[in-house]
């Protein structure tokens, strides 16, 4: 008999708690044309290796006024306060330009071959890291050589892929 | 037809519309040939609409299934689709439908399918 009324006095709890419950779930919703169309910019390859351009140069640019900060002048206690505040400032604006195009570069080349290797072979993989990275160390070191190219392809390539683990650890 | 159907049904038949390549040409209907007749009653008229409502709702399942299997890898990491999945499934459904058509255009335009 006990049994039976606290089965009962559950019967009579679990409606109201259904009840509760029923206002949250949601039907499933496929997107609109404004949504998808929304998704679909982020799909142009354009619009990415732009995007990743803009991110590495502002990168670049932080990382350039910081270090070119850290730069002390040759002369240091022959030049007044002011002379050595506008050499440091001198320093640091070139060496964040130079940095930021740089980054920017680097950013440009290595977003857009990730993305036209990834829409060729439409899988989702860590070979489109690869690739993009040999290619963008290669660029960026062929001035001084195909020897160079090919460290530099190997390098960049090493890193990127560590830096791609790196961020997806929390899977 | 379970509740989830009726709910993509506008969106069944426009998907089916707009990925027609037959769209605009003569109505090739991939199924048994129907006999219309001028005088063709409410019943029977209802009886074929359903039975096309439902190979539509079984091939739009069929289609999803095959190409999510092929296409989305199964260790889930993010909630969107990436690049690579959306293009491998824009080919899954182009192939699929076009596949699809083509048979069906077989099917009703010959009587026994060529062995």
């Amino acid at each position: 008999m006990a049994a039976s009324t606290s089965e009962s006095d559950l019967n009579t709890q679990v409606p109201s708690s259904n009840e509760a419950d029923q206002p949250q779930i949601q039907a499933i919703r496929m997107p609109s044309m404004e949504e998808i169309r929304a998704q679909e910019v982020w799909n142009n390859c354009a619009v990415r290796s732009v995007a990743s351009g803009v991110m590495g140069g502002g990168l670049g640019f932080m990382m350039g006024m910081f270090l070119g900060a850290l730069d002390n002048p040759m002369m240091q206690e022959q030049m007044s306060g002011r002379q050595q505040l506008i050499y440091n400032l001198k320093q640091m604006g070139t060496r964040s330009w130079s940095s930021a195009k740089t980054f920017a570069v680097m950013g440009v080349v290595f977003s857009a071959v990730e993305c036209v290797v990834e829409k060729a072979r439409a899988k989702h993989d860590t070979t489109n890291t690869v690739v993009a990275g040999c290619v963008t160390g290669g660029t960026m070191s062929a001035k001084a050589g195909p020897k160079a190219a090919c460290v530099g392809c190997v390098g960049f390539a090493a890193f990127s892929v560590a830096i791609e683990k790196f961020f997806d650890r929390h899977t | 037809m379970e509740p989830v159907e009726m709910f993509l049904l506008p969106f069944l038949l426009v998907l089916a519309e707009s990925l027609n390549p037959n769209r605009g040409k003569s109505c090739k209907v991939p199924m048994a040939a129907p006999n219309i007749s001028a005088g063709i009653d409410k019943e029977q008229a209802f009886g074929m609409a359903e039975t096309e409502m439902e190979y539509r709702v079984e091939l739009f399942n069929r289609l999803g299934q095959t190409c999510f299997n092929k296409c989305v890898d199964k260790r889930y990491k993010e909630a969107e689709l990436n690049m690579g999945e959306n293009s491998c499934i824009d080919r899954c459904v182009s192939k699929y439908w076009q596949v699809n058509s083509m048979i069906g255009q077989m099917l009703s335009a010959g009587g026994q399918p060529p062995i």
